[in-house]
């Protein structure tokens, strides 16, 4: 069988293996490179061996063996080194309702690997390799850092989740709801670094994305909760313009020039549906918001044809919520397209005295594009050049430069 | 009558189970099937006797934990046996007539291909008072 069929039917057993093996025989750090290695095995074996009857129990027996092994040699080595005696304030009782199964040992594992303790670095790259099922290289070549690089870091966000001694349980009550926001926010992520790279060639990464759909995809079958709705809808919705945010010679095209024939019907159909389900049930947060603002989008024929005024209540909500300097950047961008330019112009100034987003080249792209909308072609250009500097990545750059270039005219 | 078989493994006979190259030769897959076959066929007579009360396996003294209280609290260690060190492995739980009838079953669990090893055969008490002497 080929390689990738086999890819795709181990990613989704990953987490259900080493649940499996945690929840039995604990350590969390060795029963993942154990998971890892099974995997590993599987990837070589299956294709030429053909599949197993019970795939998983393949897995699950392969990994046992093999955490078995890492365990004696990792003790044989404490005993020299002095037995590490654990502090156990972890020995905590699940709570009586937690009904172990599969899909409960991949939601723990998502609160365990997003755990708060832990860097972003360390939370992303450990719930794609524990969760996702990614190996450390596939991992690194996302991220564009050597593998020695990734390696150090999921080690190292293994061993504090060893040492804080957490327990293999989902987190209740009023933590949940922060644990989950921090889940989320790791999968938002993990999107985002996948649809615009920072820095660095490459403008689309989609393997992040799919990751980060698919994590998201489980998420949203593991709760109930709407802001899991919201940010897979969010995804979807953003993903589909994909295929038209890219030139053949791979420079950016804004949305307002996008063809939108190219957009992934089935993605907006998905997206819009979560939204419109979502939405009505009351509790709306932040990603809902963004979801819908992305489903008004989607579903307009054009830029012109866009319920701009509805965007800009939508903003308006977000801000509410939180108020954040780029939330207020497309605020400002929304306003223009449903007032005028200059109203638009008027809020992106007021921003320049915001620290944080003051010199951001997202600002001065946005006055650049109202100042072409103006009539003012000479300042639009110069704004251009002044987001084309302040820019980290290359696509960005290289599309800014050519609208400033266009107006030289 | 009720009484408990105990066998004991180290942590390097479960290696040589699992057919691990170590300072011992490991144990061949028939080697290991013979002696499913063999608990398996003893268990079944157990069983039919009415005589089987119960009969567990542990696992590798390696995922063991031990718990102890420092101040109060828990403290944890994990794996806490040497490679060599003897510990219990499994245990087959019999109700019979008499502890000779309790010691001919747990001699069938002896292998005899293997050099001193044994097996314990202890009463099981049937209540509190009978610790009070």
């Amino acid at each position: 069988m080929p390689t990738g069929s086999v890819e795709d039917l181990l990613r989704p057993l990953a987490p259900q293996v080493l649940g499996a093996l945690v929840r039995r025989y604990g350590h969390f750090d060795t029963a993942e490179d154990a998971t890892q290695e099974a995997l590993l095995t599987a990837a070589t074996r299956w294709p030429a061996d053909g599949l197993p009857e019970d795939p998983k129990a393949w897995l699950i027996t392969v990994a046992s063996r093999r955490l078995t092994d890492l365990l004696r040699a990792e003790q044989a080595r404490r005993r020299r080194e002095d037995g590490v005696a654990r502090e156990a304030g972890r020995w905590v009782a699940p709570p009586a309702d937690s009904v172990p199964d599969d899909a409960d040992d991949s939601l723990v594992l998502l609160f365990l690997c997003c755990h708060p303790s832990l860097p972003p670095a360390g939370q992303i790259a450990l719930t794609l390799r524990a969760v996702g099922g990614l190996s450390t290289a596939e991992v690194a070549r996302a991220f564009l850092v050597p593998e020695a690089t990734m390696t150090r870091r999921i080690t190292r966000a293994k061993q504090r989740i060893r040492d804080s001694g957490l327990p293999f349980a989902p987190p209740a009550g009023a933590e949940r709801a922060a644990r989950l926001d921090a889940v989320l926010h790791v999968l938002y992520l993990i999107f985002n670094e996948g649809y615009a790279s920072t820095a660095g060639e490459r403008l689309h990464r989609p393997d992040l994305c799919a990751e980060a759909i698919r994590l998201a995809r489980l998420l949203h079958r593991l709760t109930d909760d709407p802001e899991v709705a919201g940010l897979l809808a969010l995804m979807l919705l953003t993903d589909a313009r994909t295929p038209a945010r890219a030139g053949p010679d791979g420079t950016l095209v804004p949305m307002a020039e996008q063809d939108r024939r190219c957009w992934r019907a089935g993605r907006i159909a998905e997206g819009t549906a979560l939204v419109a389900a979502t939405l009505p049930r009351g509790a709306v947060g932040p990603y809902q918001l963004q979801a819908a603002i992305a489903a008004l989008h989607d579903e307009a024929p054009s830029v012109e044809a866009t319920d701009w005024p509805q965007i800009v209540a939508l903003y308006e909500m977000l801000l509410a919520l939180h108020d954040n300097p780029v939330v207020r950047l497309n605020h400002a961008v929304a306003v223009a397209m449903a007032d005028g330019p200059q109203a638009g112009l008027a809020l992106l100034d007021a921003l320049g005295a915001d620290r944080r987003v003051a010199d951001d080249h997202r600002r001065h792209a946005a006055r650049a594009h109202l100042l072409e909308l103006a009539g003012e072609p000479d300042a639009a250009r110069v704004a251009y050049l002044a987001a084309a500097r302040r820019s980290m990545n290359l696509a960005q750059q290289r599309y800014l430069h050519a609208r400033a270039a266009r107006l030289a005219g | 009558m009720k009484y408990l078989i105990m066998l004991y493994g180290s942590q390097r006979d479960y290696d040589v189970m699992a057919g691990r190259p170590g300072d011992q030769p490991p144990m061949s897959p028939e080697q290991l099937a013979a002696m499913h076959v063999h608990m398996e066929a003893i268990h079944k007579e157990l069983a039919e006797t009415g005589e089987l009360v119960d009969a567990q396996g542990l696992s590798a003294p390696v995922h063991a934990r031990r718990v102890r209280l420092r101040a109060g609290a828990p403290v944890v260690t994990d794996g806490p046996y040497a490679e060599t060190q003897e510990v219990l492995a499994g245990y087959t739980m019999v109700e019979c007539a008499s502890f000779d009838r309790a010691t001919e079953i747990a001699a069938r669990f002896v292998n005899p291909d293997a050099e001193g090893e044994y097996v314990d055969v202890r009463p099981v008490v049937d209540g509190i008072e009978e610790l009070q002497g």
